[in-house]
């Protein structure tokens, strides 16, 4: 595919297709769901279950310059005319949706979602996961349906039908393949990429999905997305990073094991990814140990930069933690199986990270060494 | 010229060249006295602006800064100097592995040199062809006279920010989360909400 620009035949050198989420959503998806003209024909309509992710690839070329990822309308429909799941099968596999959603927001003000999918080659429940990654961005569904009153003749079916509009790309194995089309400082970003683009709600995410089994979910949905919202540009991001893609892979393991028997309801498993990863840490999580400690009190510790550093920073996040250093410290020790402890696990993880968002300058000069 | 503006693109459209398309398109067609379509960037020679005085001046992208300019021992500024960080890459074309051109990095130091105390964290990355001698490209084009190759450079410059890392909005990567997420799911009877 080539588009037209001013009478050539393609973007011109050096232009890419690089849309925000926000572009994405408002501009393009908006556009698309109330029949709007687009200028350009830049993202095309795709049927996923007629096309595989490298056919995609090829049909949804932005002229001749190389990509890293591929834009395209889908419009969804049911799976069965009664449920409300998707297909999303094709004739060599299926896409699986991976994670939790993510909420996609404009000025503050929350505009859609953001899922994430997996293809797997083959046939469910046997597939063979691929590297080929989706992410399918739909708009709110008050949002929708308020601007698209006049033409809209739109389903009914809420988040599980109509367009969607979404980006494919390849998981790269944390290392740059490409030429990165960001440029600035390659060296750099190259080494701390694996935490680039880290949730702020990671810890959050994994919290609730573990504790689907046995919690309502909008029992503390409040929490996650406030928390996702005011912290997304913080540099904390990168710290759940560390905590979950840690340098420990028994870790990760210890996870999958313990949440794969149980339902995903194994607080066990947590309470020790918690604490292989702090006491994994150094500095930050030897002044963290004194938390689970009740023995040592928060003041014998005496690395002297830490504390200011926790003191003058302004994230609410740190602020909380400075806060929470006052509290008893009774809530942090032994998260137990009860719904209370949960929260308090999910302050506990908070505060962590803000600690060692406290200590990442020390922790990570080398980094900066482009 | 200083933005891209007059590029008519859609939104979502961004100048995010590979090091080859400033090399081959952009340096390459300058060294030739060839028209660059879409002409964006703007030459700013020798003046001894400041990075922080680019804005406006050279082609701005999201924080960072192009501008065509020239080969010179030392790039001074109103306020202080380039140091040369030592780093030198080849820029290779990914098509036949050949390569165009060299990328230098710098550093923004503010006062006089050799005064390495007032470090900044303004990084250039200074783009130059190889020098004619080693370029293999000059000889085939006989009937015209040899491009002057060692003149011209292309200069990127951006500010890097200690706590940066969160400007990967665009999800063009799997989050950290997700990759959990990735190998959860492959133990399979964790079923997530479709």
């Amino acid at each position: 595919m080539s588009i037209s620009v001013n009478g050539q035949s393609q973007v011109p050198p050096g232009f890419r297709f690089h849309p925000t989420e926000e572009e994405l959503l408002q501009y393009y998806l908006r556009k698309k769901v109330s029949y709007e003209k687009i200028d350009l024909d830049v993202i095309r309509d795709v049927d996923l279950n007629k096309l595989e992710p490298w056919d995609i690839q090829e049909k949804c070329k932005i002229g001749t310059t190389p990509q890293n990822d591929w834009y395209f309308f889908s419009h969804k429909d049911k799976k069965y005319p009664t449920g409300t799941r998707t297909n999303r099968a094709t004739a060599a596999g299926f896409w699986k949706a991976t994670g939790r959603d993510k909420v996609i927001y404009s000025n503050g003000k929350r505009i859609g979602m953001r899922k994430t999918l997996v293809f797997y080659k083959g046939r469910a429940p046997h597939g063979q996961k691929s590297d080929w990654i989706m992410h399918e961005y739909r708009l709110d569904d008050n949002t929708t349906s308020d601007t698209n009153i006049v033409s809209n003749v739109m389903g009914d079916g809420g988040q599980e039908e109509g367009w969607v509009v979404c980006r494919i790309f390849k998981k790269k194995n944390h290392l740059k393949t490409l030429d990165s089309p960001l440029g600035s400082g390659e060296g750099r970003r190259s080494h701390s990429h694996l935490f680039d683009s880290c949730d702020e709600g990671a810890l959050e995410q994994i919290l609730q999905q573990m504790g689907r089994g046995c919690k309502e979910e909008s029992s503390y949905e409040g929490n996650y997305n406030n928390n996702s919202n005011s912290n997304s540009n913080s540099n904390n991001s990168m710290n759940y990073g560390r905590l979950v893609s840690g340098s420990d892979p028994s870790m990760v393991h210890a996870l999958e094991v313990g949440s794969g028997g149980g339902g995903l309801t194994n607080w066990a498993a947590l309470d020790r990814l918690v604490a292989s990863q702090l006491n994994g840490q150094t500095e930050a999580s030897r002044q963290l140990a004194c938390f689970n400690d009740p023995t040592i009190g928060y003041c014998t510790t005496d690395h002297d930069l830490q504390l200011p550093t926790l003191r003058s920073s302004s994230t609410p996040s740190s602020t909380s933690a400075h806060a929470r250093l006052h509290a008893p410290p009774a809530s942090y020790i032994n998260p137990t199986q009860d719904f209370t402890s949960e929260i308090d696990l999910w302050n506990f993880t908070r505060s962590t990270s803000s600690l060692l968002a406290s200590s990442e300058p020390l922790c990570h000069v080398s980094n900066t060494s482009v | 010229m200083g933005d891209n503006n007059n590029v008519n693109l859609p939104p979502g459209f961004r100048f995010y060249p590979t090091d080859e398309e400033l090399v081959v398109h952009f340096l390459q067609r300058k060294a030739n006295l060839l028209p660059c379509h879409p002409d964006v960037i703007p030459d700013l020679e020798l003046y001894p602006y400041d990075p922080w005085e680019l804005h406006g001046r050279a082609l701005a992208e999201g924080k960072q800064w192009y501008y065509y300019s020239r080969r010179t021992q030392n790039r001074v500024t109103s306020n202080g100097h380039w140091m040369p960080m030592g780093m030198e890459e080849p820029v290779i074309t990914s098509s036949s592995n050949k390569r165009v051109g060299m990328k230098k990095y710098y550093v923004f130091h503010v006062g006089e040199a050799p005064d390495a105390g007032n470090t900044t964290n303004w990084i250039m990355q200074e783009y130059r062809l190889l020098d004619s001698a080693s370029s293999s490209r000059s000889s085939r084009r006989r009937s015209q006279p040899k491009p002057d190759h060692s003149k011209w450079v292309i200069c990127r410059v951006y500010e890097r920010d200690n706590d940066d890392d969160d400007d990967d909005g665009d999800g063009t990567e799997l989050s950290c989360l997700d990759e959990v997420f990735l190998s959860l799911d492959d133990l399979d009877e964790i079923s997530l909400p479709n």
